[in-house]
């Protein structure tokens, strides 16, 4: 290809550099391309569009930190880590991750946990469908061979460990609860959580360290003896049920040895 | 295994429909106002959980259109499988009656940029688009329409006129066309372009769809006024007369209206249709009167 007729990958890629990284294209198309301002109306769209992504997915956070901030801090991740595709619901997995290493943002010690506990809930929100496994499929395990069964969590269930109250914070903030803001201690210790979606509908419970222990070593594929062996609780086969009966778990299977993890390992 | 003369043999009526967004979800379902038929973002309805659970629901009363935003046509890397799977997803368990997606492209080196980005209209460039479109119409198992851009910018190596690439499309695919008057309106505006020649280029016959919505005008810098559109507002009278002109060329269209931006009450939405269906009633009865001459 001659170099005064540039190829649509060239454009492409130089088109990308210009609306990511806010500067003009690269000057060898910059013959073939039209003026800056016309490029920044794409630019604007794009930029908007993806900012509003990130509102919708982090609601809580752009509460907490007010509008411009959110918006500082978009533009700065979305030129990062802008997204891959055009499904956007998934977008900002990185999100509370960058914001613990953006500066301004360093004295809200608690604001990436309360964008990891959105994240985590927008995914919920988003996860595909899937049946849950019922009590019954698991009658013809025979008794001797149920500390082999392994089980997958439903796909909108997941866990988060926190050492500030983030459910309190992420509850109180969107309904503008500054009454219930006020009684927060963010000293008052960690929260574990089990974030699950019911009938489309978002549930975030506080649960204690021994259940953690058990549905993190549950969900995470380790044998039904290796998850009873962490919990070491005598009720751990009663939240065995109670994860089946709330539809937490969607499969099972069987596996060879009688425990894939030694006590304890599963945290 | 598509031809353009394979008029789009969807249920979706000759009649207006209206774009639905998740804020009127819930009105639809509870209302269900008079429509014949309806539109929505595929990306809007990706993964599982309420939103197309509630699509589901309105789609049993409902015909549906899904239209996608994000498969990057135009893209020089080649389509996303995932995305394309993804779409395919939606379709099956929406089972839309017409499904379309822009000519335009919005993803490379792996990032998607969130917009509707231009193409140099040249021959590598519909090339791409074709074999996309050869690709997507096999991977889904039907035909779909694609529809015209609004743009703000030129590129001086193009050497197709817009309204050929479209008709080029549609010949080489057999992919029918989405036929945005709007944004025939806008891009004539900021090109000097004549929408009325842009129209008669077009191949009635591949016309399954048309767009209306409404657009804003910008000042630039270097003095110059540009169109955008950005389906904030109401259809504008000249669109509406372009409107009446589309309808002559090419027939009774389903029509869609648009409206992304500053999303007014479902009311505001079912009036335009209102109008754009008694546009549609004029065009039908000169059709009909045609017929009987």
């Amino acid at each position: 290809m001659g170099s005064d007729v540039p190829t649509l990958l060239e454009i492409q890629t130089a088109m990308r550099r210009g609306l990511l990284d806010n500067t003009t294209v690269v000057d060898t198309l910059g013959d073939v391309l039209a003026p800056a301002d016309r490029l920044s109306i794409y630019r604007n769209t794009s930029r908007t569009a993806l900012t509003n992504a990130l509102r919708l997915n982090f609601p809580a956070v752009r509460r907490l930190v007010g509008e411009d901030f959110f918006a500082a801090a978009a533009d700065t991740f979305i030129t990062r880590e802008p997204p891959h595709t055009a499904w956007l619901d998934p977008y900002g997995q990185g999100f509370p991750e960058f914001l613990r290493s953006f500066e301004p943002a360093r004295s809200l010690v608690y604001l990436p946990d309360v964008a990891r506990l959105e994240r985590v809930v927008g995914n919920a929100l988003h996860a595909p469908d899937a049946e849950p496994l019922e009590y019954l499929q698991l009658v013809g395990v025979e008794p001797s061979v149920q500390g082999r069964l392994s089980f997958t969590p439903h796909p909108s269930v997941s866990l988060v460990l926190s050492p500030y109250p983030v459910d309190a914070i992420w509850r109180a903030v969107p309904a503008r609860d500054d009454a219930a803001l006020a009684t927060i201690d963010l000293s008052a210790g960690a929260v574990r959580l089990l974030v699950e979606r019911r009938a489309g509908e978002i549930e975030v419970t506080r649960i204690d360290e021994r259940q953690w222990k058990f549905a993190k070593a549950l969900f995470t594929g380790h044998s039904l003896s290796a998850a009873l062996a962490v919990a070491d609780h005598p009720d751990a086969t009663t939240w065995l049920a109670a994860h089946l009966a709330a539809g937490h778990l969607s499969d099972f299977a069987l596996s060879n040895t009688e425990s894939l993890v030694v006590a304890g390992h599963a945290q | 295994m598509f031809r353009a003369t394979d008029r789009c043999s969807s249920p979706i009526p000759a009649k207006a429909g209206i774009g639905l967004r998740f804020q009127h979800h819930q009105v639809v379902l509870d209302t269900r106002p008079d429509l014949a038929w309806m539109e929505v973002h595929t990306e809007n309805y990706m993964g599982g959980g309420s939103p197309i659970c509630c699509l589901e629901a309105i789609r049993r009363d409902i015909p549906i259109s899904l239209h996608g935003v994000g498969l990057s046509l135009g893209s020089a890397e080649g389509l996303d499988p995932v995305h394309l799977d993804r779409i395919r997803q939606v379709a099956e368990r929406i089972e839309p009656d017409l499904m379309s997606e822009h000519i335009a492209w919005s993803v490379n080196g792996g990032t998607y940029l969130a917009d509707l980005l231009p193409l140099p209209m040249t021959e590598e460039a519909l090339a791409v688009v074709c074999r996309h479109v050869d690709q997507v119409q096999s991977t889904l198992r039907r035909k779909i329409l694609v529809e015209n851009p609004s743009t703000y910018m030129q590129f001086r190596h193009s050497t197709i006129p817009e309204w050929e690439f479209m008709a080029a499309v549609a010949a080489r695919t057999g992919c029918g066309i989405l036929c945005d008057v709007n944004n025939i309106y806008v891009s004539a505006k900021n090109h000097g372009w004549n929408p009325l020649a842009y129209l008669a280029a077009l191949p009635p016959d591949a016309i399954g769809e048309i767009h209306l919505a409404g657009h804003s005008v910008r000042q630039l810098a270097d003095g110059n006024t540009l169109r955008i559109d950005d389906h904030a507002s109401r259809v504008i009278g000249e669109v509406w007369w372009l409107y009446q002109a589309a309808l002559r060329r090419f027939g009774p269209v389903p029509t869609l209206i648009e409206w992304d931006q500053n999303v007014p009450p479902l009311d505001v939405l079912v009036e335009e249709a209102r109008h754009a269906d008694a546009l549609i009633d004029v065009a039908s009865y000169g059709v009909r009167r045609a017929d009987a001459a």
